[in-house]
């Protein structure tokens, strides 16, 4: 319990020298990893037995090679497809997007160091420092809720990939 | 000419002829009366000398005594100075003896004038004199005494920074006059909290220790800090968080310099408000779309589920429409046909789409127009005033970055935005383009069946 409070104490502590800004980023990252483990877990559980329904009801077709066995085959791969790549696109902006809160967290500590100049002048770096600390923590911030996003959606799309052409290559025209 | 002044000198000399003869019986009587007044003089001569003579004596008697007086005058003279000089030395012993009779007791008059005057800086700003005012006056007096504070002037000091101390652990309620920004006066209830701030229903209040008023601050700090000042005056009982200022107003003082977000954002400019419309024409174009294809999904789905009854009203039963005209025309006809229709569908859905990736794009460009902008009238002000005032460089430089912070303001909700408009535009593309093609192919088989 101690342990939580502490980890509670220092993120807010976190938080307060990084500004505002890092609320953005952190939601940001949540709403991107939520959308990711969502997708493994599609791609772990519930796509397999999509796959083998579909390739078991193809098996079970008569007619594979006529012009509409082709059309049906392609609009079972495309629901697949659309199934598989959901939210991927979101997940992809959302790893852009993190450097560019980070950007923007840079821009308002900047402003609120120039704020403090203009009302204090220079001569009190402490007072600037305040400002800084607000300009580097959420880039810093930015820059790793990318990183930790870039590594895992880049492999989720290779996967996703993968996993549509497999699916295409156990359709076969028989 | 020669005979007639002649003429002339002889008359003049018959004339002082007859003159001459005239005057001799005065000059006669002039001689006499010269020896008879000798005679008299010489009488007024010799009483006079007797008159000088008899007086001679006299002087001399009075010379004598004012010699005698000088030399007494010179004596007292003497005694005096030497008298003098004792009482110098008298005087100088007796200053070392009040010096040595008072010791330490002096430094201890110094002491308490140092004290009161530090007390009299502190208690006159400190907000305690908003509720007893007067308290320094006392003080004053005792810090700029020549002479050695009365008894009764110490026991103030200690009353004085006695007060001070207690009351500033103290929160306490009373009325005072509160000197409005406008000028006018109220009469308000106030709530103390220490020596650190004054509370009253419309916030933080400042106390002008020059004037001696009670005065509200020119601005009230950000919302959730005045919020508290406000509940915690409307708390009966309990608990409640406050926000107090330990700097005795400075911090607070501060605070009322800080711009808020509403004039942070007007210092953009012009470039600001291009990109606000920006945003607001890209999130509404999103917001469109959202709800056509959200319209335009839901009625495929219906669609879908109906497929005997083609329906016009979307685009799926449209291409079903199609197919139906179509129907006994082979596959490669059929194909065409199709194609055709979901070619003239497609428009329709990812229409917009392209402007608000556009608009996300040219948001941060504006951002970076900003900036430039700002940097050029910071160059501006260097070459009219110089380097010399970071002050008067800042505003222009916060111009130039508060245009970047609203640029990628801006273009932060539109990129995400138009990932979920494309996502979804995508899907209905992906039904028309691919899967309706399939539809019809069921629907086909299950009537040649």
């Amino acid at each position: 319990m101690l342990f939580l409070i502490e980890l509670i104490e220092s993120v807010r502590s976190f938080i307060a020298t990084g500004g505002n800004v890092l609320y953005f980023v952190a939601f940001a990252l949540l709403l991107m990893w939520i959308l990711m483990i969502e997708r493994y877990w599609f791609l772990a559980s519930v796509y397999p037995k999509m796959r083998d329904d579909i390739i078991a009801k193809w098996d079970a077709r008569a007619d594979t090679t006529s012009w509409y066995a082709h059309r049906i085959r392609d609009t079972w791969i495309s629901e697949a497809a659309e199934l598989l790549e959901r939210n991927m696109i979101t997940i992809k902006t959302l790893v852009a997007m993190c450097p560019l809160i980070g950007l923007l967290g840079t821009v308002t500590g900047m402003i609120s160091v120039f704020e403090t100049m203009a009302q204090q002048g220079t001569g009190n770096p402490r007072l600037m420092a305040s400002g800084i600390s607000m300009a580097t923590i959420p880039t810093m911030a930015g820059m790793v809720a990318a990183l930790s996003g870039v590594f895992f959606s880049s492999r989720l799309d290779a996967k996703v990939k993968l996993a549509k052409a497999k699916l295409i290559d156990s359709l076969p025209h028989h | 000419m020669k005979k007639m002044i002649n003429y002339v000198m002889l008359a003049a000399s018959m004339t002082v002829g007859m003159a001459a003869s005239a005057n001799a019986n005065d000059l006669q009587k002039l001689l006499e009366k010269v020896k008879s007044d000798r005679i008299s003089e010489a009488k007024i001569d010799k009483k006079r000398e007797a008159e000088f003579t008899a007086a001679r004596a006299d002087k001399q008697a009075l010379l004598k005594k004012a010699k005698a007086t000088l030399k007494a005058e010179q004596d007292r003279n003497a005694r005096l100075t030497k008298e003098y000089a004792q009482n110098e030395i008298t005087l100088a012993q007796k200053e070392v003896e009040l010096d040595t009779a008072q010791g330490t007791l002096g430094e201890m008059f110094g002491v308490s004038r140092a004290a009161a005057a530090d007390a009299y800086g502190a208690i006159s700003t400190s907000i305690v004199s908003a509720e007893y005012p007067g308290r320094g006056d006392v003080l004053n007096k005792i810090a700029n005494a020549k002479e050695i504070p009365a008894l009764e002037q110490l026991e103030e000091l200690w009353f004085a920074l006695q007060t001070e101390m207690t009351q500033s652990g103290e929160i306490s309620k009373f009325t005072a006059e509160v000197t409005n920004l406008d000028g006018t006066k109220s009469t308000e209830t106030i709530t103390r909290i220490g020596t650190f701030n004054l509370v009253s229903d419309n916030g933080y209040l400042n106390y002008n220790d020059e004037v001696g008023q009670i005065q509200p601050l020119a601005k009230q700090p950000a919302g959730y800090i005045s919020d508290t000042a406000s509940s915690f005056f409307n708390t009966a009982s309990g608990y409640t968080e406050l926000y107090v200022d330990p700097s005795r107003g400075a911090i607070l003082t501060l605070e009322t310099r800080k711009k808020t977000l509403e004039e942070f954002y007007h210092q953009g400019g012009t470039v600001g408000y291009a990109i606000t419309v920006l945003l607001i024409i890209g999130l509404l174009i999103a917001l469109e779309r959202i709800i056509v294809l959200g319209s335009v999904a839901s009625k495929m789905k219906a669609q879908q589920k109906n497929l005997s009854q083609p329906n016009e009203n979307n685009p799926l039963g449209r291409l079903l429409v199609v197919y139906n005209e179509n129907k006994n025309a082979d596959a490669e006809t059929l194909e065409l046909k199709l194609d055709e229709a979901i070619l003239r569908e497609t428009p329709k859905v990812d229409r917009g789409i392209n402007l608000i990736k556009m608009f996300a794009a040219i948001a941060p460009l504006m951002g970076l127009l900003g900036t430039v902008i700002g940097m050029i009238l910071t160059f501006q002000t260097i070459t009219l005033f110089g380097t010399g005032d970071p002050k008067i460089m800042a505003g222009n430089i916060s111009l130039a970055l508060v245009t970047t912070a609203l640029g990628l303001i801006a273009a932060l909700p539109l990129i995400l935005v138009h990932s979920i408009v494309a996502g979804r535009s995508k899907s209905v593309l992906h039904k028309l383009d691919e899967q309706s093609a399939g539809l019809i192919a069921e629907i086909a088989e299950k009537e040649s069946k």
